[in-house]
């Protein structure tokens, strides 16, 4: 039966709130709520920040008229039209095409792309389906590389000191220096050489790197990043007594445990999110039919309908669910999205290892002391469960987790036989796998800073900004200078903090879309990076520059790239599909993937690994001490990773998964260390302008280095923790991101890369703002999300379609959700699964009457809620989305596939904190906080006061987070189109609530009626309409829009009737006998194919949460899953009809744990 | 105190008054015309080109087709402008040395190649989406929209492309189709088909009804949707 619940009478505590603001339902945020467009909203309040903002993004008002509309009288004569002199092959003006290439990235791994190409111009990147990392998804990273790339700020020349001069020039200068050995003993050559690099897997770099440390045995290359593996590197090397990688099979996972690993972002996370995804989605549609066929099976004689029970559709839909266990620090989008969170200071997560190893009777591993008995409770149980799924439990260590972690890490899963199938042990495919980049780092500086070095090449890294600060990189860097012919070479994108002047000279460098290479997927595949396009700015590739400087044959990127892998056929003897060299070429650099290049990286197996050695568990480097007072985590910036590309606005400009800040980062501590530290944040609700918060910054010491930071609230922590994200505050990354945020490098040195002790963090007294761009729209206690643990979903099949504050018409309501079974009958059709569904009709539904969530809303006797059937039926295609709450990890990938789609314009943080980002898709982050005795959040509890919240929040580890992204909801009853008074939007036959921006006069009567606060408003001239380089980046198949203008989500129309156009094009094409070469839809047309459209945010979702497709087709996925019982429409008892539709977040939680099932 | 107007502005007055709304409308049909006038429209405006390119010569006189040239018609939403290659296969041959070829002979000889910059006749506007190749797919003649080209010596823009003139053929595209095979054929007329139905030459009306049906044309309710061009 389904739980009583409260009355709703009383202004009750939220059960969902996006705030620490709401939760505490303090005067400014109930001001807020009531008066949502404030007066003046529209004005230029402030003209001195007016004036930045428009220094900022590089517009001008003036010359907004001129390219939004044709200006002249006589339109003839105003346009050129410049044809090619020679058409080359592959181009058709108009039609788009797409080049398979992949993205360095982090550790050197590489993500395989699809990019977009636009007579000539990269504008897109989205994920290479053949790719193994990607597997058509895609990270923030790669999204944004196209605006790195057009960034008007690049490094556009060579230059020696402040002088501009020419690549010849600089690379002259380096073999000056290598020609200066020449004439010593080969094994001193190079003794003053160091090459300092990012890592690489790239197999002609590597290749590149033999042949130079053979010529110059003495030199050293090292491979540096600021954020890596190198914990995960030591403790496998200890462990297993070679350099090993971890390789995660999510899809064979059934329990995972993450010790404060955040493995749905970073390396390799896109094919994670994708594979965990799989097993996060519950299909009562699937699981009737298969329920259905095993009993035809069974019986094959009988004719009765079989109906199975719902406890067994559900028992059988939910078989396949993995299970989640994080303990972490911080909050994380993947400990959202966890089944069990336990928040645990990053220091005792070595203890909880230890505790767990112990329990599971790991050879060798005592529990230590000094974990508290509520983190004590979650040990016998978790080692239950992850003992019952043996060979199919893995545990994953962070890779900020101290050494010894990962080595526990290893003998667990070696306990749990997780090598079986979701673990596996590759050869790191990095270069050089062997070395401990870290310590070669610290020789490195030594060496520079003993006068030892005199020729330094730096290639895309940058450790003026990033290395340790007790390094004094940027002191090392002078000696080298001031060493005899010292020369210190920097290569890379931009002039940044390690460059020019600083440097001697700066060799600017070519970008992944310009340059030919080839690099290694997170499993060792290989594939060719390709260029898209010439260099913009004639720079060079590290592979040129090393090859010219070492005069190594052909020192042409492509030609360099082509002999490895020609090199690799011939020796590998590749024979098969491509027999020859030039057909291997040309299909490898068509898929974007090279065949058989796996190989290369045996997967190491069980017996060759031998026992797991745990010696080194507590030797000194390899262990963490615990920290029991205040300690600082420092983690990779969830959006702009260790801030290489800090001077992309798209980026900047996200919402950071979880925190939802923009444009800045914070020292985040949760509820009850700010109440002891005593930090206050005021969430400024004024005058409308939602996404200020006022805060303190603090005095952060560490080591004894002291760093000014702003302080963020965050529930959820873990207490006495500050965790601060990297890759902020530069110095040099250009307009958009120079002094962004805080730069908490200043704070990180050797003995503390990850964790250190903070003897004082004290408040200043000064005040920060921050932009926080979630709790724009606040949907009051409307449950906008809703989830249920499996248990919850057996016993009340209908917990989803419960609104709190209506709901005996949650028929009707469902009917008003359009895609669903009660829909389809409502429109006197068939639904196509409704026979699936069991029978749960009739009688069994009369239980509901006495439902006491079931409050009649109406105040009719019969709910006059009616469909025209006709506006439902005429049109051939409906379109549709469903959006999956319980595989979504709030990542944002969504979000920025809609900006690159859509020509979004960046805003900048002044106007995020007016409300006014323009993102057409949102993630909505809420938490909620659930009963003490079930993991069921109460509806609507009873009134509580100031000090009963206060006290409730601070309870971290009940904190539960929901992500849910809402794009235009495309309402069949749309309250937006009905205010427009000039008609501007208006509904497609096929469903779509059009914007037409041409028609827009501004007048924003349609957002004041949009429930969903979906549409966005250009208030200003937003788009930036002079830089050169960034007008080649817009996509030409989207309207760019000026000031005065609303914009929303459009379902990417533009893919729709393109997709629509290709089909409906072929109608009279016919096949060799005779049939029509494209399938008829059943209104006879020409049939577009389920996938055929693929939306940019649902096509860049690593974790496919999102479904979109035609209603009308009976075989469409859609279809499928809005047929779904937790399958709900938000806001839907307000008649809209949203198309949109969301699927209840469905939990496996272990009844055992402490706050059980 | 004296009168200032005389007795007769009495009937001034009332004329006055009486011919307001006349003015009134007047001005705005005056408007309206403007708004649809040559000169606001760019119809029949007679632009300079870098070449003095006659489509009368090449079309109608020499019988080359549309697709020689504007390759892309049927494929992409561009029709395509020819690349100078396309003019230089026969006038590598012909006309060598004439004056007016200048531009294209440099234009293909000049280092890496230097295009040219035609004038573009057929603007539509930034936020709208017209595309080549479903409108010849359905049948759509190129005469339909570009006029008679082949009676052009240099190119201007023969209809006025305002909005109410591509509404006019969304709502009844009958008028303006024809078969698939006769669209780059400047001299269609629907009397060229027989009726099947009666043995009859087709007229306009009763080709485009059978057409429409047979090219799977869609509703006029869907193809007046605003997003079908402004996305």
């Amino acid at each position: 039966m389904p739980p009583e619940h409260a009355s709703t009478t009383a202004v009750a505590e939220p059960e969902f709130w996006q705030s620490v603001d709401q939760w505490m339902d303090t005067p400014q945020f109930r001001e807020m709520v009531q008066n949502e467009f404030p007066e003046d909203a529209a004005e230029w309040v402030d003209p001195v920040s007016r004036r930045q903002f428009l220094t900022l993004m590089g517009a001008s008002v003036a010359l907004a008229g001129a390219a939004g509309c044709n200006p002249s009288l006589k339109p003839a004569s105003q346009r050129k039209a410049i044809p090619y002199v020679h058409q080359p092959d592959q181009i058709l003006p108009g039609v788009p095409l797409f080049f398979a290439t992949a993205m360095p990235q982090a550790g050197g791994l590489g993500l395989g792309l699809l990019v977009k190409s636009v007579e000539g111009r990269p504008i897109k990147c989205e994920g290479n389906p053949n790719h193994p990392s990607s597997r058509g998804g895609i990270d923030l990273q790669a999204l944004a590389a196209p605006l790195s790339f057009y960034d008007p700020e690049r490094s556009q020349a060579c230059r020696m000191g402040e002088t501009a001069t020419t690549p010849d020039k600089a690379i002259a200068a380096f073999k000056d220096a290598l020609a200066r050995q020449a004439d010593r003993p080969l094994p001193e050559r190079g003794d003053s050489i160091r090459m300092l690099t990012e890592p690489t897997t790239s197999p002609t770099l590597i290749r590149l790197m033999d042949e130079f440390l053979k010529r110059y045995p003495a030199a050293k290359w090292i491979q540096y990043e600021p954020i890596g593996s190198a914990n995960s590197r030591k403790g496998l090397l200890a462990a297993f007594g070679k350099p090993l990688a971890p390789l995660y099979n999510f899809e064979a996972a059934d329990v995972v445990l993450s010790l404060d690993a955040d493995f749905l972002n970073g390396p390799g996370s896109v094919r994670y999110a994708r594979d965990f995804g799989s097993r996060r989605k519950v299909s009562t549609v699937d699981a009737t039919h298969e329920l259905e066929e095993k009993d035809h099976k069974a019986n094959p004689k009988s004719t009765a309908h079989f109906h199975p029970k719902w406890e067994e559709i559900v028992v059988e839909a939910t078989e396949g669910m993995n299970r989640l266990y994080v303990v972490e620090g911080a909050l994380t989008g993947t400990g959202a999205i966890a089944d069990h969170r336990l928040p645990l200071k990053p220091s005792h997560v070595e203890l909880f290892a230890r505790a767990l190893a112990a329990e599971l009777k790991v050879d060798g591993v005592t529990a230590g002391t000094g974990l508290a008995a509520d983190v004590l409770a979650w040990i016998k149980p978790l080692a239950a469960d992850l003992v019952a799924h043996r060979m199919h439990a893995v545990v994953i260590a962070g890779e900020h987790q101290s050494p010894a972690v990962h080595i526990l890490a290893a003998a667990i899963n070696r306990k749990l036989d997780a090598e079986h199938a979701p673990l596996q042990y590759i050869v790191p495919p990095t270069a050089q796998p062997n070395a401990d980049a870290a310590e070669d780092f610290k020789s490195l500086v030594a060496d520079m800073k003993a006068g030892k070095v005199n020729t330094l090449l730096m290639s895309g890294v940058n450790p003026v900004y990033d290395a340790p600060v007790d390094l004094e990189f940027g002191k090392a860097i002078e000696t080298v200078k001031a060493a005899k012919a010292g020369a210190v070479i920097h290569h890379g994108l931009s002039l940044d903090e390690s460059a020019t002047p600083l440097a001697t000279w700066h060799i600017n460098a070519a970008h992944f879309l310009e340059a030919w290479g080839d690099v290694r997927g997170h499993d060792g595949t290989a594939c060719i990076q390709q260029p898209l396009i010439a260099p913009l700015y004639r720079g060079k590739s590290l592979i040129e520059i090393v090859a010219a400087a070492i005069e190594f044959g052909n020192t042409e990127g492509q030609a360099l790239v082509k002999e490895t892998w020609e090199k690799f056929f011939n020796d590998k003897k590749i024979t098969g599909e491509t027999p020859t060299f030039p057909q291997y070429w040309e299909r490898a650099v068509r898929d974007g993937v090279l065949a058989q290049t796996k190989v290369d990286f045996p997967v190491a197996k069980v017996t060759d690994l031998g026992a797991v050695k745990l010696d080194k568990l507590t030797a000194a480097g390899f262990t963490q001490p615990a920290i029991d007072k205040l300690e600082i985590q420092f983690r990779p910036d969830p959006v702009l990773y260790d801030g290489k590309q800090a001077n992309n606005g798209w980026l900047q400009e996200l919402p950071k998964p979880v925190t939802n800040l923009t444009w800045d980062n914070a020292a985040m501590v949760s509820p009850r260390t700010a109440d002891e530290l005593k930090f206050t944040q005021n969430f400024a609700w004024t005058g409308g302008e939602r996404g200020s918060t006022e805060t303190d910054i603090a005095e952060l010491t560490v080591g004894g280095r002291k760093l000014k930071v702003a302080v963020h609230v965050q529930p959820g922590m873990a207490d006495n923790v500050v965790v601060l994200h990297l890759g902020l505050g530069r110095e040099r990354a250009g307009k958009v991101g120079d002094k962004r945020g805080f730069d908490s490098y200043k704070l990180r040195a050797t003995d503390g890369l990850w964790n250190a002790a903070v003897p004082e963090m004290r408040r200043t007294g000064e005040r920060h703002t921050l932009a926080i761009a979630g709790a724009h729209a606040a949907m009051e206690s409307r449950r906008p999300v809703r989830h249920a643990s499996i248990e919850q979903y057996k016993n009340d099949e209908d917990f989803a379609q419960i609104p709190p504050t209506s709901a005996a018409e949650f028929e009707e309501i469902r009917m008003l959700t359009p895609g669903t079974i009660e829909n389809f009958e409502l429109n006197g059709l068939k639904h196509p699964h409704a026979h699936d569904h069991g029978d749960h009709g009739g009688a069994e539904h009369d239980h509901k009457a006495h439902d006491a969530r079931l409050k009649k809303l109406s105040l009719y006797l019969v709910n006059p809620i009616t469909v025209d059937r006709d506006e439902a039926t005429k049109s051939y295609r409906r379109w549709g989305m469903a959006i999956d709450l319980g595989s979504c990890t709030g990542c944002g990938a969504c979000t920025l596939a809609c900006v690159a789609e859509n020509n979004i314009p960046v805003v900048g943080k002044d106007q995020v904190m007016r409300g006014r980002a323009m993102h057409w898709i949102r993630i909505d982050r809420y938490f909620s906080i659930p009963g003490n005795a079930t993991m069921s959040d109460e509806l609507g509890a009873a009134k509580i006061g100031p000090e009963k919240r206060k006290e409730k929040i601070k309870n971290s580890a009940a904190i539960r987070t929901h992500f849910q992204p809402v794009p235009c909801q495309q309402c069949e009853k749309a309250p937006c189109e009905v205010v427009c008074p000039v008609g501007a939007t208006v509904h497609s036959a096929d469903g779509l609530n059009d914007m037409v921006y041409n028609r827009c006069v501004g007048t924003r009567y349609c957002s004041n009626n949009c429930p969903y606060k979906v549409r966005r408003f250009n208030f200003l001239q937003y788009t930036d309409y002079d830089t050169g380089s960034l007008k080649l980046l817009n996509n030409p198949e989207v309207t760019v829009r000026s000031r005065g203008v609303m914009e929303k989500c459009t379902y990417c129309v533009q893919r729709i009737r393109n997709g629509e156009i290709e089909a409906e094009r072929e109608w009279a094409k016919t096949t060799a006998d005779g049939k029509p070469a494209r399938e008829r839809d059943i209104h006879g047309r020409p049939k577009i194919f389920d996938g055929e459209i693929l939306t940019a945010c649902q096509q860049a979702c690593p974790s496919q949460c999102i479904t979109f497709g035609d209603l009308n087709d009976p075989k469409s996925e859609v279809i499928k899953v809005k047929a779904e019982p937790h399958n709900y429409g938000l806001l839907a008892e307000l008649n809209t009809m949203p198309r949109t539709s969301y699927l209840a977040a469905i939990r496996n939680p272990n009844k055992n744990m402490p706050q059980g099932a | 105190m004296p009168q200032v107007f005389p007795k007769g502005f009495n009937v001034l007055a009332r004329v006055a008054l009486l011919s307001l709304p006349l003015l009134l409308s007047g001005g705005g049909i005056a408007g309206a015309a403007f708004y649809r006038s040559d000169y606001t429209t760019g119809t029949r405006e007679v632009v300079e080109q870098p070449v003095p390119f006659s489509h009368k010569h090449h079309v109608s006189q020499l019988g080359i087709d549309c697709r020689y040239c504007h390759t892309s018609f049927e494929k992409s939403a561009s029709a395509g402008y020819p690349p100078t290659k396309t003019c230089m296969n026969c006038h590598q041959q012909m006309w060598t040395s004439a004056n007016i070829l200048e531009p294209i002979r440099e234009s293909y000889t000049a280092g890496k190649g230097k295009p040219i910059a035609w004038t573009k006749i057929h603007n539509v506007p930034h936020y709208t989406y017209f595309n080549h190749s479903i409108h010849v797919a359905k049948g759509v003649g190129c005469v339909s929209c570009h006029g008679q080209i082949d009676q052009m010596n240099l190119v201007y823009q023969s209809k006025t492309l305002l909005m109410e003139w591509c509404l006019d053929c969304h709502r009844n595209p009958e008028k303006n189709l024809r078969p698939t095979s006769e669209i780059t054929n400047m001299l269609f007329k629907p009397s060229d088909v027989e009726n099947k139905l009666t043995g009859q030459p087709h007229t306009q009306a009763s080709l485009g009804k059978e057409l429409k049906e047979k090219h799977m044309i869609r509703e006029a309710s869907v193809i007046t949707n605003c997003s079908i061009c402004h996305r």
